[in-house]
């Protein structure tokens, strides 16, 4: 068949039309509801100005006011002639020179900016992830090659964890873990949440890490056997290089899905991004831009998991 | 230097015995060029990878520069530290450029430095014509230079022994004279070589022997040219009928 060239254009088109059409209907739904849309309330959730107000320590009279930049030292003479000083910010003054104040009046304040809870939230989740992540990875591992190891009792193992993990909802382990297992041993709910979610994980890589090493040919291993490696150097040096970059890709998949999983462990009280959006929700009954947002910053943090891992395949793709 | 007694493998196919090594027993002296050929399915390759074992069997003594394979006390990497092997498919570590390829055994088998390893490895690589190529990856060389790099990758090891199994059957025509060409010098050097392949011209160059094998039997064991004037065996005669 000859190779035709047809235009692009209209598709392209009809897609620009249909991803109007979402926004409409969104809109169209929201105002059906009379929904009020406040957008505004949602930054101070991330970071917000805090104010640490300052008072007079004891009565007496403002003897002088000196700017320092937009601070302002304000020094106060008590009544029996000695003086004591508070810097507050400038634009937060409440006094003028030659003021009497007394004991527990307000001098003025001085302002900070603090991470509000949805940063601390994403902070949480992230640390939460990375943790649950580098501990399955290495549960995953090894797992997996006891899976295919020819030991029975090794084998066994990883065959009843893999089927025991994968068969029982994550839910239902977080809160085995936390009221069960976290209750024997006396673990917090940090503990018992990251150790549910590597657990989880690491089931799930071992079959990953499984798979990718079979497919990795036999004739790999037995070059290297050859050249009178052991097996232990073999599977580091040939094998698992090789598996590592087959496996990338399933590999990304898992911990983009454990990113996301990990907003269960809001149900142990973490507080991680699911629950501080709970949370402000309930401070500010912003229920449909909270949840948008939560939804967007999750968005966020699997998109730069996904660049990173894109960027590790181009380099290991340098060998093929 | 290699001394197989008595040597047999058996497969269970399909409910059926397959005996794929059949009470083989040949002496193969230092410096010795012995070729192996024999229709598929003989059982030569089998042969060939029991020797260093990759193949494991299942009766018999197959003693390397004094070391029982059949003894399970033996230490199967330092028999296969002097046993280079070449493959029909090359193998070569494709995630490591030509020249790590060559150089990994040799550090992290024999202990060798980073230098000393690569100073051998370019050596070995000028010797086998491929010295440019040191540091592209094996994807981009073609099948008769990977097979070259394999070849170099088994010598850094400096063994004792050298097997070929097929090493041109996965070759384009063109390429199949640069391999036996290396597979010559290596010869004419005084390399201990066992070679499974159907390149009847280098058996009858290159051979001190031709074993010739079939249903997992050696049926012939004679000097090349005694071999393909007058084969005694029918097989073998139909054989190099079909063949030459």
């Amino acid at each position: 068949m000859l190779k035709q060239q047809r235009p692009q254009w209209p598709w392209h088109g009809l897609l620009a039309l249909i991803g109007l059409g979402v926004v409409a209907a969104l809109w169209y739904a929201t105002s059906v509801v009379h929904y009020e849309w406040r957008w505004n309330r949602v930054p101070q959730y991330f970071a917000y100005e805090a104010e640490q107000v300052e008072r007079a320590g004891d009565a007496g009279r403002v003897e002088a006011i000196v700017a320092e930049g937009e601070r302002s030292r304000v020094t106060v003479r008590k009544d029996d002639g000695q003086t004591y000083a508070l810097t507050v910010a400038t634009r937060s003054l409440k006094v003028g020179e030659r003021d009497e104040v007394g004991e527990g009046d307000v001098v003025g304040a001085n302002y900070a900016w603090k991470a509000g809870p949805l940063a601390w939230g994403v902070w949480v989740t992230i640390w939460i992830s990375f943790v649950a992540g580098a501990l399955g990875l290495v549960i995953g591992l090894v797992t997996g090659l006891c899976r295919i190891s020819r030991n029975p009792t090794l084998r066994g193992i990883a065959v009843g964890y893999i089927e025991l993990i994968r068969g029982t909802p994550l839910l239902v382990q977080i809160f085995i873990f936390y009221f069960f297992i976290g209750t024997v041993l006396d673990l917090s709910r940090e503990v018992a949440g990251v150790a549910a979610l590597a657990l989880f994980t690491g089931a799930y890589v071992a079959e990953i890490v499984r798979a990718g090493i079979q497919s990795v040919p036999r004739g790999q291993s037995e070059a290297a056997r050859s050249l009178g490696m052991g097996a232990a150097q073999t599977m580091r040096w040939i094998v698992l290089p090789q598996a590592f970059k087959r496996t990338l890709p399933p590999l990304a998949g898992q911990f983009i899905s454990l990113v996301k999983d990990s907003s269960l462990v809001s149900v142990i009280a973490i507080t991680d991004l699911t629950k501080a959006g709970r949370e402000v929700i309930t401070a500010t009954f912003a229920t449909f831009e909270i949840w948008f947002t939560v939804a967007l910053l999750y968005l966020l943090i699997t998109s730069a998991l996904s660049q990173l891992v894109f960027w590790m395949e181009r380099r290991f793709a340098r060998s093929d | 230097m290699i001394e197989v007694r008595d040597l047999s493998k058996v497969f269970e196919a399909r409910g059926h015995t397959v005996r794929a090594v059949d009470g083989v027993s040949v002496a193969i002296a230092r410096g010795e060029v012995v070729v192996v050929i024999g229709p598929s399915g003989s059982g030569k390759s089998t042969f060939l990878r029991c020797l260093n074992g990759l193949e494991d069997f299942d009766a018999g003594h197959i003693v390397v520069d004094g070391m029982d394979l059949a003894d399970p006390n033996t230490d199967i990497d330092a028999v296969r530290r002097e046993v280079g092997m070449v493959f029909q498919h090359f193998n070569l570590f494709p995630h490591m450029t030509v020249l790590d390829n060559v150089c990994l055994a040799q550090r992290i088998v024999r202990g060798r430095g980073k230098a000393d390893a690569e100073a051998r490895a370019r050596a070995l690589l000028e010797k086998v014509g491929i010295a440019q190529k040191a540091g592209e990856y094996p994807s981009r060389l073609s099948g008769g230079q990977q097979q070259r790099v394999a070849i170099a990758r088994a010598l850094a090891m400096d063994p004792k022994v050298m097997l070929f199994d097929e090493p041109t059957s996965a070759l384009d025509p063109e390429m199949v004279g640069e391999v036996l060409d290396v597979m010559k010098a290596l010869a004419r050097e005084g390399m201990t070589m066992v070679c499974v392949t159907h390149e009847m011209g280098f058996a009858r160059e290159v051979a001190g022997r031709v074993l010739f094998m079939d249903a997992g039997r050696v049926l012939e064991d004679a000097a090349p040219a005694a071999f393909f004037a007058s084969p005694r065996e029918p097989r073998a005669r139909t054989f190099l009928s079909q063949v030459l």
